[in-house]
């Protein structure tokens, strides 16, 4: 049977009634779940969805069901999170494990290369994206489903739990010596930041690409919250200015507005202050992080038999990118 | 580094010979296409600066040892005098990577003495060198609309 007849007869069982798939499709979305477009056509109707199965192999390790409870948590909530539908973690019919959520038409994703992606729209869409993220933030715990699976670090222990697990990735899947992000991760652990204000959600890979626009200054859909967890929001913070995510010498973040602008809306938004020297401590991590999942990517490349083309680019041009803004950092810090 | 221009180019064939599922085509096969296209691209990139950079950091990675041997005891300094009396004799991308590995897993050994002595001086020289290493591998991105 091909996808689309075992999806379509998984939605028929499920739901009860006749259902057919068309427009099946496979989309880019995201390194570590194969990501579909279809319609679910019933006699009452035609839906369009988006289905995320794990593949095979995957760039990164991700609990499907914690990104499934991180999107459920801010339906609604004025941060453009997708309808989250249903989970199916024993594959079901579809052999993998999968979910299904509502699909947000009419918007584009930016190209990571593109080197002005927002146009006349950009201070607009800088705006909202930090907005959205201030949000994210702001959104109090209590009752959120993702904590029904993300554990809620001490704030004393935030920095120490992501460096433990990502620093591991680095050096776990290092296929060739990596002295420069050795010696950022001996950096990070030497000088620790102070904790958080207040834990809340942290989206994990929140950036340009990762969020549909409408190509007129509207954002209305953040994506990929796989790497989703309870922690400090200064990483988000970090991670969203990463300057993998912008060209050099441009002086906006990822092409929208410049970095003072972005933290003065995200400081409105969320309600919280922002301490430099965390920030500092964080954007060091975010590449860390970043350089972490290129190295893993390469080794998944290499493991997976060379099938999957967008692994190769991450673990060579990407990685070597990374290394350069992780020496420039060292430097940087040293000279401070 | 990984992967090496080798494994990038037998992965152009891989990724090229093996035929997609009906619904991989369209946008997906589209944006797999343009990911090839760059990856030869910076292949190219590469070949022509790739040996150039190995070569390079490997004479640069003996220059600091040999400086640092003087300043150090014990094992570290055996290791660095005889690292840095070494030389590359076989050009090819696979051997200079080989001995680029064995330099690189000393450097990150000197570079934690240099840590653990407090050494200011020779962490700043390993940081600037750090730069140097990675802009010589960078490749380039051209910008795109």
């Amino acid at each position: 049977m091909t996808l689309a007849e075992r999806l379509a007869a998984y939605l028929t069982r499920t739901r009860g009634e006749p259902t057919f798939v068309e427009n099946l499709a496979r989309i880019s979305g995201g390194a570590s779940r194969e990501t579909y477009r279809f319609d679910a056509v019933t006699q009452g109707g035609r839906q369009g969805l988006i289905l995320r199965r794990d593949p095979p192999g995957s760039l990164i390790e991700t609990d499907r069901r914690l990104e499934f409870l991180a999107i459920r948590s801010f339906v609604g909530k004025g941060v453009a999170a997708p309808e989250a539908i249903v989970l199916e973690e024993d594959g079901a019919e579809l052999e993998r494990p999968f979910f299904i959520m509502g699909r947000v038409d009419g918007g584009t994703a930016a190209s990571p290369f593109a080197v002005d992606p927002y146009g006349r729209h950009a201070k607009a869409v800088g705006e909202r994206f930090f907005s959205i993220l201030g949000g994210i933030a702001a959104e109090p715990l209590k009752g959120l489903p993702i904590t029904q699976a993300a554990p809620r670090p001490h704030p004393e222990d935030c920095w120490r739990r992501e460096l433990d697990y990502w620093s591991g990735v680095a050096l776990t899947d290092e296929q060739h010596p990596q002295p420069i992000v050795r010696a950022a991760i001996r950096r990070l652990r030497r000088k620790p930041p102070p904790p958080p204000a207040r834990i809340a959600v942290v989206h994990g890979d929140y950036r340009s690409g990762n969020f549909l626009h409408d190509g007129a200054g509207a954002i209305l859909a953040v994506l990929d919250w796989e790497m989703a967890h309870l922690g400090d929001p200064l990483e988000d913070v970090a991670w969203a200015m990463d300057p993998l995510w912008s060209h050099p010498g441009d002086g906006r973040i990822s092409g929208m507005i410049p970095r003072d602008e972005g933290l003065a809306t995200w400081r409105r938004a969320s309600g919280l202050t922002i301490d430099e020297g965390a920030l500092a401590w964080w954007s060091l991590f975010a590449s860390v992080k970043a350089q972490a999942i290129w190295i893993s990517s390469a080794k998944a490349w290499r493991d997976g038999g060379f099938a999957e083309p967008i692994l190769a680019l991450s673990g060579w041009y990407t990685a070597r990118r990374q290394d350069e803004i992780l020496a420039e950092r060292l430097l940087a810090m040293d000279t401070a | 580094m990984t992967p090496s221009l080798p494994d990038i180019l037998m992965g152009q064939v891989v990724a090229l010979s093996a035929p997609l599922p009906p619904e991989a085509a369209g946008d997906y096969a589209a944006g797999r296409a343009a990911i090839l296209a760059m990856l030869a691209m910076f292949a190219a990139q590469e070949a022509e600066r790739g040996f150039a950079a190995r070569l390079w950091e490997n004479g640069a990675l003996r220059v600091l040892f040999g400086r640092a041997a003087q300043a150090f005891d014990g094992e570290l300094d055996g290791r660095l005098a005889a690292a840095a009396a070494g030389a590359d004799d076989d050009f090819s991308l696979s051997a200079l990577d080989r001995t680029n590995a064995d330099l690189r897993r000393l450097l990150i050994a000197l570079h934690e003495a240099a840590e653990q002595r407090g050494d200011a001086t020779l962490d700043r020289r390993i940081l600037a060198l750090y730069q140097a290493m990675a802009k010589a591998r960078r490749l380039d991105l051209p910008p795109t609309p």
